[in-house]
Order: structure tokens, then sequence, then C-alpha cells
């Protein structure tokens, strides 16, 4: 009887760490236990959102609210919303029927705090064409058994100008919890994001600083992207620093469980990914702690490996000038790196360390050939200086001669005697 | 062992119980309450003070006689689009105010309306499609009313006795049934936009705009008793509209129902009523980088093998936005064929699926190359 339920503990551990990843429901508290607030009151936020003048506070006192309509900030300036506390007041869009996010903020100088948004269809939060807004201490969820009918963004500030994210937390999102995509001088600080399949996701941006955060049991922790074919073209300058970026090993549930990826890029991202940088400029990633992400801690990728077109106008698809260095990283030696995904095949098969090993750093090694330049010279200006280096395990792919022909490096000194100096200046909404 | 098997049977018993239990449960909780139509409140007399917006619809005195039988009074202009947005096959008749004295202006191809006008669209269902001249049942009024400060939007709905609409700027939700073109009976939960929604699609870079009444919409002939036909040119020779240079001086859609047209004219205008209010470079959906006004030209833009960036559930299990020859790989398709919220496209406006336009998109989709 011993051996037998000795060897089913062994054979149960070996299908938990072969299977495509974990998942997880977590809540951060019970809203269910919240007293639902009349119709009336109900009526009463939509219309406070909707006659809102200039420099005034929307208070929405503690409660549950259930709606069937979304909330629209309208081009209004100086508009402070504000719940009781993000366990006390809580919005729901469960029942919403059409639209497509929660709350929508449009103007200058608004900010929300203090409330929890649950369950919207599309978005939970979104602003757009903002310029200065602030969300803290905003809780975003989704409250659903099967994670695949989730919304896509939590907290989604889009074209906007002056965006601090702090103290915020956003879960199960079927992409990423924080995204912000297409603006412009971006504080995300002391905020929480599990459970999505991305954590934190910076787009198409210019001027972002990422820190203090915790992206934990999401498929991909932070991401730094630059998309092909958007009005902002191409983002620069991000800095992702002193943030913990753990156990993202959960599974990417951005399709349901079986389907492969589709046109979303998110879907490609593999269970097990740390930091990811995808046609990323000038970025860079230090003293952060990067530990138990079963494929890579980081990823350095040109959009190319995508297998989508790579081609737009004012828009690159290489990752450059990026600078690594004084991460901290750990590794569990049980665990492998996803097979779920096309570039978690890459990794579990191609690394340079062998066979179903997992990686602190990888490098996809696509660069763009110009004549008489060799990868060695490190033209795309990727700079890796970890102090512990040779203790951690280091592939560069060669991706560029065919499937058949797919090969591994672990040589980082061409990484190495490198500078490069990335510029962000954010010290006025840092201190907001 | 056999006793804690048992139990276990028990406890799976129990927990297969609850969970029947809670379908129901849920399965009750889901449905919706219907409102019916606006209460019939006894509102105050109101008189027309000029101080927009008034609470009721009368107020503004834009209909003579009995005010459900929607006859506009002398200075209210007819006028139709060529091609109309889909809102879950609601009717509509639409008119437009210009105050006395004052003309509609024509800079290029941009029209604008003075201070005071007023636009005024009504949707209705009649009982029964097969006889749209019959008995119906008036939804909503929505005006649009250009203020000092730019155009405002206020959605008006109708009471149950159809003697008047009450301004309810939070909008609301009605089940509405009528008997369908097959002789069918069908139900619609029918979304009157709350007043902020109403900028989802009036979206022109943040500011509030009209979308029918531009140009590109009008610059086309009525069939019916209109002289001249076209409707710019009535606006002229009526003295409500200065800058028309004659309708080949600008640009117009076809109606994508016409059947004569060219499959692509068709879908082009389709696209554009439907979708390019959003998606357009100053639109709410320029994010996207999906642009869909008739006269888009870059393949990229129009979203020939153009991967999504935001779509999430949107994206179905596709690649690309349009696969020539391959409709049903296409997320246009597909948004385009769901009801649900998150996925379905339009966000705003409909609950239903717009079989009509599916199939010419399909069409469109499947024959390029």
């Amino acid at each position: 009887m011993r051996n037998y339920l000795k060897s089913l503990v062994g054979i149960t551990a070996v299908l938990l760490f072969f299977s495509c990843g974990s998942s997880t429901t977590e809540q951060s508290f019970d809203s269910s236990k919240l007293t639902r607030v009349s119709q009336d009151e109900v009526d009463k936020l939509i219309e406070a959102f909707i006659m809102a003048e200039d420099s005034s506070t929307i208070d929405i006192p503690a409660g549950f609210y259930e709606m069937k309509t979304q909330l629209i900030l309208d081009n209004k300036s100086g508009i402070k919303i504000k719940g009781a506390g993000m366990d006390q007041t809580v919005i729901s869009f469960r029942n919403l029927k059409t639209g497509g996010e929660g709350i929508k903020l449009v103007g200058n100088d608004i900010s929300i705090e203090d409330l929890s948004i649950e369950d919207a269809p599309g978005d939970g939060i979104k602003a757009q064409h903002a310029d200065g807004v602030t969300f803290r201490k905003i809780n975003v969820t989704w409250t659903n058994g099967d994670k695949s009918k989730n919304g896509t963004y939590a907290i989604y500030p889009v074209q906007c100008k002056n965006v601090l994210i702090d103290e915020c937390i956003a879960s199960h999102s079927k992409d990423a919890g924080i995204y912000v995509g297409q603006s412009e001088n971006i504080v995300v600080k002391n905020s929480l994001a599990f459970g999505n399949v991305a954590g934190i996701e910076i787009e198409n941006c210019d001027n972002a600083e990422v820190f203090g955060n915790t992206a934990r049991d999401n498929a991909g922790g932070i991401l730094v992207f630059n998309l092909p074919g958007l009005p902002k073209s191409d983002g620069k300058g991000t800095k992702i620093y002193d943030n913990d970026v753990i156990d993202n090993n959960h599974e990417n549930f951005a399709t349901p469980l079986g389907d492969g990826p589709n046109g979303n890029t998110v879907t490609m991202i593999p269970p097990g990914s740390g930091i990811v940088l995808l046609a990323a400029k000038e970025v860079e990633v230090f003293g952060n702690r990067i530990l138990r992400n079963k494929t890579t801690g980081i990823a350095i990728a040109s959009y190319q490996i995508t297998g989508f077109p790579a081609e737009a106008p004012n828009w690159s698809p290489y990752t450059t000038d990026i600078y690594v260095h004084d991460n901290h990283y750990e590794r569990n030696w049980y665990q492998f790196p996803d097979f779920s995904r096309e570039l978690g095949k890459l990794v579990l098969v191609y690394n340079a360390y062998g066979f179903g090993k997992s990686q602190d750093i990888i490098y996809d090694g696509i660069w763009d050939k110009k004549p008489g330049t060799t990868i060695d010279m490190n033209p795309m200006r990727v700079c890796i200086q970890e102090p512990e280096i040779e203790n951690l395990r280091f592939t560069r792919f060669v991706l560029t001669e065919g499937e058949e022909n797919i090969d591994s490096f672990r040589e980082y000194q061409p990484f190495q005697n490198c500078k490069v100096e990335v510029k962000t200046e954010v010290s006025r909404l840092a201190a907001l | 062992m056999k006793s804690k098997n048992l139990g276990n049977r028990n406890w799976i018993f129990t927990i297969s119980h609850l969970m029947v239990g809670m379908i129901f449960f849920f399965s009750c909780q889901k449905q919706v309450q219907q409102e019916s139509l606006s209460p019939e409140t006894v509102l105050e007399e109101e008189t027309a003070d000029g101080i927009f917006p008034y609470l009721r619809l009368s107020t503004y005195g834009f209909f003579e006689g009995d005010i459900k039988n929607l006859k506009p009074v002398a200075d209210l202009i007819f006028y139709q689009p060529a091609s109309s947005l889909f809102t879950d096959n609601a009717f509509k008749s639409r008119f437009v105010y210009i105050p006395e004295g004052e003309k509609a202006q024509l800079e290029g191809d941009d029209l604008s309306l003075p201070l005071g006008s007023v636009l005024v669209k009504n949707f209705f269902y009649p009982a029964d499609f097969r006889n749209p001249q019959g008995d119906r049942r008036i939804i909503e009024t929505r005006l649009m009313i250009r203020e000092e400060n730019g155009w405002q939007a206020y959605p008006y709905v109708w009471n149950e006795s159809q003697s008047d609409a009450v301004l309810k700027v939070i909008g609301g939700e009605f089940e509405i049934s009528y008997v369908d073109l097959q002789g069918k009976q069908q139900l619609v939960s029918y979304l009157v936009p709350n007043k902020n929604q109403c900028k989802g699609c009036h979206n022109k870079n943040e500011i509030m705009a009209p979308i029918g009444f531009q140009t590109k919409h009008l610059n086309h002939s009525l069939d019916f008793v209109q002289s001249p036909s076209n409707q710019l040119e009535f606006l002229t020779e009526t003295g409500k509209l200065e800058g028309f240079k004659g309708a080949s001086k600008h640009p117009g859609m076809v109606n994508y129902e016409d059947e004569s047209q060219a499959l692509a004219q068709r879908a082009m205008a389709y696209l554009d009523i439907n979708c390019a209010h959003c998606h357009s470079a100053e639109g709410p959906a320029s994010t996207s980088g999906l642009f869909l006004t008739y006269d888009q030209k870059d393949p990229m833009k129009l979203g020939i093998n153009k991967t999504p960036v935001a779509a999430g559930s949107g994206a179905g299990g596709f690649k690309f936005d349009i696969v020539p020859g391959k409709p049903d790989e296409s997320i246009l398709v597909h948004r385009m064929n769901s009801t649900q919220a998150g996925i379905a496209m339009p966000e705003l406006g409909r609950t239903t699926v717009d079989k009509k336009g599916l199939e010419l998109i399909k069409a469109w989709i499947s024959n390029m190359e």
C-alpha cells in the first residue's frame, strides 16, 4: 500500500510537472458578502458619471453595484472618482449586454481609486485620450470559473499621456491585467498582477517606468511589446526595476484550452515567461527578482518570431538597445519549459543546456542583417551584465537558417562588454 | 473501506444535487428584469423656454397632430443617409431642424450645422414587418442638439400609450416583439443607450459629431416626392444649405442594399456606415489601426492579413481581420456574427446579428484575391 501510494504521488508529481501549466481562480476578497445596492442607487451612479461637472468628485458609497449599462466619463477635467475601498465598493458588469468595457474615462486629470470592478465582458476599465489619469488602489478582476470567457484587459489606458497606476490589483484577464498602450509618460508601481495571461504589458509606449510591482502566477509576468500597424507606431524608453516576477507558470488561457494561438500576440506567450521583450526599443531591466518562471526568466525576441507579417510603416520588428543587469534569478530544478506553445517548445528542445532545461535569459538572435555584420558584433545592442552570469542559463538561438537548422549557443560574452543608456523621465508622475 | 466509499458516493450525490440546484439558481438569476416602456408618470407641464434639454419630447413641438404619427411640422426637413446603421432591425425616421434664417454650410466636403440645429431620429418597430404602414411601437427618439459648446445627445424614451417621450439620460432596456417578414414572431431586448454611450459612436477626436448627417451619406437622391431629388441639392434650393457644388463634386456612397451596385462599393458603404464612426483615424477605435471608411485603400488598414491588437475573445480562433477568399477565417465576420458583449461588433446598438449585412461582407471577402 505504501509503495502504491508512493508511486501514485510520484506519478501525480510527474503529471503536474508535465501538465500545460497551473491555473488559479484566487480572489483578493469575497464580494458576494457585500450588500447589493438598490436600482435607484445604481441609476444615481450612472447619472453621476453622465452629469459630472469639471473639478468635482464622484463618491461611490460601499456596496455591490450590478450594472446593465456602461459607466462613461465623457471629456471632463479634474474628476475624482472615489469608492469606499476596493473590498467595500464593488461594481459588477456581469449583466452588461453591449459595450466594449465596463468603465470608460475620457478627459484630463482624472483619478479613480478605492473600488473594485468585476466581470466586464470586454475590458474592465479603459481610459482613452486622457492627459493625466491615475488609477489608485483599484482592483479589477473576473470571478468566472471558465477563465477563457473572461475579459481582455483589466486596467487599460490607451492613447493617453501621463498615466499613473499605483497600488492596484489586476487578475484573471485573458490578455493583460495592466495594459498600457500607445501612450506616453507612464508609471506602473506597487501593483499586483496575478492569474492573467500577461501580468503587466507596455505596448507601443514612450517613456515608461514599471517598478515595485509583483507579477506572479501569470503565463507571462511583464511584457514590453511594439506591434505593427498602429497609429502610435513604435515606442521606446522603458525601465523595469525592483519588481517581483515570480511563478509565472499559469496556463495560457487567451484561447480556450486545446485551441492554438490566434492573431492576438499574447496567445503565443509560453507559460513560464518572466519578462518578455518583443520588438522593444530602449529597455532597461534591472534589480528585479525573477524567480521560478519555468520557461525563461527573460526573453528578448524580434517580431519575426511570431510568424506574422513583420512590415509596417515607421516600425521595426527588431528588439534593440536593451540593457539587462543586476537582476536576481532562481530556477526550480524540477520545472520544465512549457510545451503548449511553439516558443515554449523551442526553449524546451533547442536551448543550449539540454532538453527540458529552464532558462534565465534567452535571445532569439534575429538581427537586422547589414553587410559585414555578424551577431558577435552585437548589432542590435543587447547588453547583458549580470554579476553571476557564469551561473545563469543564457541561450542565444539561431533561427534564421530554417527549421531544420535551429541551433543555440551559451556564449554570453558578445553581449557583455557594452553600454546602453535608456532614458526615462517620470519623476513628477511617480511623486503624485 | 466500504463505508468510506459509500460516504464518498453520498458526498458526490450531494454535490451533484447542489450543482443542479445552483444551475437552476443561476439560470433564474439570469432572467433579466425587463422594463416595460416608461411608466406613465405624470410630468409637470413644461414650457418651451429655449433652455435645452426639455424633459418631454412634445415640448419641442416637432410633430403636429397626434405626436405618435410623427408628422413633422413645416420647418422639420426629412433626410435619409444612403445606407443605414443596423440597430436590431428597428425602423428609423430622421429629420433636421435648422433655425429660421440660418443655413448649413459645406466647406469642401465638411458639412456643418448652425447653432440651434436639431437632428431628430425616431426608432420604431411595426407590429408586423409585412405591413410597415400598420400599427407600430415607437421606442425612442434621439435628439442631437447643436449647442454653444458643440453637439449634445439626448435620448427620449416613449411611453406605453405613445402619447409622449421623456428624457432618460441613463438609457434602459426594453423588450420588443414583432412579426418579421417571414411571419415569425421575434423578440428583441432593445437597449436604449445612456447619454454618454452615444459618444461611443458619435465621436470625432473626442468631440461629439453627427454620423448620418455627413456629405458622403446625404449626397444621393431620395426615390420619392421631393424635387430636386438629391438631398443636398434640395437643401440648397430651399435655402438651407450653402456651398454645394453639385452631386458629382462631392463624395457619395451607394445604398449597400442596392444589389444593382458593385459588390465592393456596397461592402465599403456597409462598413462605413456601420463601423467607420469608430474605426477611423479620428474615431475611438483608432487604437486598433483598422480603418473602415468607404475610401480606404491601404490593405493593412482595411484589415487584410492584419493581426488584431486588443481583440481578446473577439479574435476567436483566427489570425487576421480579413483573409482574402476566406470569410469564415476572418475576424471581421466572426465579430459581426456574434451577439456576445466583448466579441460583438459594433459594440453598441445591436443585440441581434445583421444577417443581410453579414452575407454581404462574406460575399465581398469571398471575392477577394
